[in-house]
């Protein structure tokens, strides 16, 4: 299976002058997927939108377009449209001339472009607005003539740059279903930046992590979120307990003063490594029954669950998520399964993370989940 | 606290009379009988119709116009291209000289600048008369239309242009159906300033009008240091109420759109529309 591949990235650097932004970056964008790239503010997301979209050009490397060098493309030329943070919609024309602007700019016939925009209107659920201001739209209205705008020029690669982020909570889950579904739909590539991890796992079907002009880790949401290649991936992406332990061989690892079977190896024996264990895999039992003890310390009522912490007796600090209540002054007892220990080596590559994952969690994980389905008979 | 308010109203009422009782003065004695202003002996039209009458005068009325719809015209064009190109300058030091360069212009007193025109007519041999005119008008009126535009480039919206682009506008269709558009505004309030100042302005046109044209301004001065003829205070009438219509005018335009910016807001279904998506 050949996926067609629509932007390209080799070795793409990019500088302002002193200070360089973007570091050697190289990935491919397939058809038809939904990207995200995840970062804090200042990691350089927006440099490689601009990258694509053709605002600024790289200052060493290639961007390519469906497999086409865009060094000397304008970005008129390009059939890429971008979903900007705050909509820059055009404020002297109304819903309708918004979404019909890139139409009219490529000289199209007057009926053909009026049906263009009616479906379009139609597919963001916006018909029956079209002769409205922009101003008087609300945000969740004026971020779908955004969408609607950019996507009725059927655009090879639709960009979204934190288009979410000026909505609230309710509006934003929302749409997060929506782009979701209308990119299924209409098969387009999306490439959606957000510094939000909670929206790059619900719509991705693939993450790229960023750090200052890097990309540290890419995979799909369950990988990046369920094997994080290091520290800064773990804590980026959701709530996490990370302790220093050190490996005594292949699946066995020490920390918090016990050894305890894991599904990680491949590491040199007494390697130190990071341990991560996700607060909602930790089970709260009584003190005795539990693989560690902790001491509780703050308890947060989050809604969902509580929200607990405490520290063990060799100090470290730990978080659980638990839909039991403790209180705070308790010794309580923690319990977790092999598979919910994840092995961080320090100062791994993502290359050999990959290969190491391949080999051993794989292999692991078939001999664990064999093993779980033998005690449910 | 109130009587401190009292004094305040007087005060203005009284600075207003200062400002205003000379220009009622004279509208006043233009219907008097009696050709001079020392008395007044009856009321006559008589002054306005021989202000009809005058040809010289009307014809120095229309040039007075020409001049000022042309110059403003002209004068909007470049400024509008100016405060684009000021805004396009990448670098800030740049952009502060222009600034600058374009500010001076403004602050320098008419003298100066109609002196130094004449200057360049004579030096280069230019014919002075109504190009002359037209000429100095247009300089004097760009730095006005090019301060009265780019406030409107600032506020613009900078990532428009970008979606412009985005879309597949080609850089004349960005200028054309984008900065433009957003910066009417601020190009029609650069027009009409420099239509006024165009009217308005005596001390440039004193230096560069030839002896065969003139404009009203430069007219009424001529004609006052004579002596005085009520014909002018005709004029000046005309004059005023032509200004009274104009400011009216604006004003009540400017409170049309204010009545449907509200009633937009106030419109029931945005409110119920935000809420369902």
């Amino acid at each position: 299976m050949t996926e067609e591949i629509i932007v390209s990235f080799d070795q793409v650097e990019k500088k302002y002058e002193k200070e360089t932004v973007l570091k050697t970056i190289s990935f491919d964008l397939e058809k038809g997927k939904f990207y995200t790239l995840l970062g804090p503010s200042g990691c350089g997301k927006s440099t490689i939108l601009n990258l694509i979209a053709g605002f600024a050009s790289p200052s060493s490397g290639t961007v390519s377009i469906l497999g086409k060098d865009t060094r000397d493309t304008p970005p008129n030329k390009r059939k890429i449209n971008t979903v900007f943070q705050d909509y820059a919609l055009f404020p002297h024309l109304n819903v309708f001339d918004n979404v019909a602007f890139g139409l009219k700019m490529k000289k199209m016939n007057k009926e053909k472009i009026k049906s263009k925009v009616t479906e379009t209107l139609k597919l963001v659920r916006l018909e029956g607005f079209e002769n409205r201001d922009i101003a008087e739209m609300s945000g969740g209205q004026k971020q779908r003539v955004a969408i609607a705008r950019a996507l009725v020029n059927e655009p090879d690669l639709l960009l979204l740059d934190e288009p979410l982020s000026a909505l609230d909570l309710k509006l934003r889950t929302e749409m997060q279903y929506e782009l979701r579904d209308l990119q299924q739909r209409l098969g387009i590539t999306f490439l959606f930046v957000t510094h939000d991890q909670e929206e790059a796992l619900a719509m991705s079907d693939e993450i790229m992590v960023m750090k200052e002009g890097r990309i540290v880790q890419t995979g799909t949401p369950n990988a990046v979120y369920d094997e994080p290649i290091n520290r800064y991936v773990a804590d980026f992406i959701g709530e996490s307990n990370i302790v220093r332990g050190r490996m005594v061989r292949d699946y066995a690892v020490s920390f918090a003063g016990k050894t305890f079977t894991c599904v990680d190896g491949g590491m040199q024996p007494d390697e130190q490594v990071d341990v991560v264990i996700r607060p909602e895999d930790l089970v709260l039992t009584e003190a005795e029954a539990g693989d560690i003890q902790i001491f509780v310390q703050t308890q947060l009522f989050r809604g969902v669950h509580y929200e607990i912490m405490g520290q063990d007796d060799a100090g470290n600090d730990w978080m659980v998520h638990s839909t039991r209540q403790s209180e705070p002054g308790r010794r309580v007892g923690l319990t977790f399964d092999p598979q919910d220990i994840h092995i961080m080596r320090i100062n791994e590559t993502e290359e050999a993370f990959d290969e190491r994952i391949e080999q051993f969690a794989t292999a692991a994980y078939e001999k664990t989940s064999k093993g779980g389905a033998g005690q449910d008979d | 606290m109130k009587q401190k308010q009292k004094w305040a109203t007087v005060y203005l009422v009284l600075v207003f009379i200062l400002l205003y009782t000379p220009i009622f003065y004279l509208i006043f004695y233009s219907f008097n009988e009696a050709g001079t202003m020392n008395q007044f002996s009856g009321f006559t039209l008589n002054h306005y119709s021989a202000l009809a009458e005058d040809a010289r005068l009307l014809i120095i009325a229309l040039d007075t116009v020409r001049i000022a719809l042309l110059s403003a015209l002209i004068a909007t064009v470049i400024g509008t291209a100016g405060a684009i190109g000021i805004y396009y300058t990448r670098q800030r030091r740049a952009q502060n000289v222009l600034l600058s360069l374009n500010n001076i212009l403004l602050v320098s007193p008419d003298v100066i600048i109609g002196a130094s025109f004449l200057l360049l007519f004579t030096l280069v041999g230019f014919q002075l008369g109504f190009y002359s005119v037209l000429l100095a008008h247009i300089a004097f009126s760009i730095p006005i239309v090019v301060l009265m535009v780019l406030p409107k480039l600032e506020d613009m919206n900078a990532n428009m242009i970008t979606a412009a682009r985005d879309l597949g506008a080609s850089p004349i269709q960005v200028l054309t159906s984008v900065i433009l558009p957003s910066i009417t505004p601020g190009i029609l309030a650069g027009y009409f300033m420099a239509f006024t100042f165009s009217i308005d302005d005596f001390a440039v046109t004193f230096f560069v009008t030839g002896g065969g044209f003139a404009t009203l301004s430069v007219e009424i001065y001529s004609r006052a240091r004579q002596g005085v003829s009520l014909e002018i205070n005709a004029l000046s009438t005309l004059l005023f109420l032509v200004a009274v219509s104009l400011v009216s005018g604006y004003y009540f335009i400017q409170q049309q759109q204010r009545n449907r910016k509200k009633l937009s807001q106030l419109d029931p279904t945005v409110h119920e529309k935000a809420v369902t998506p």
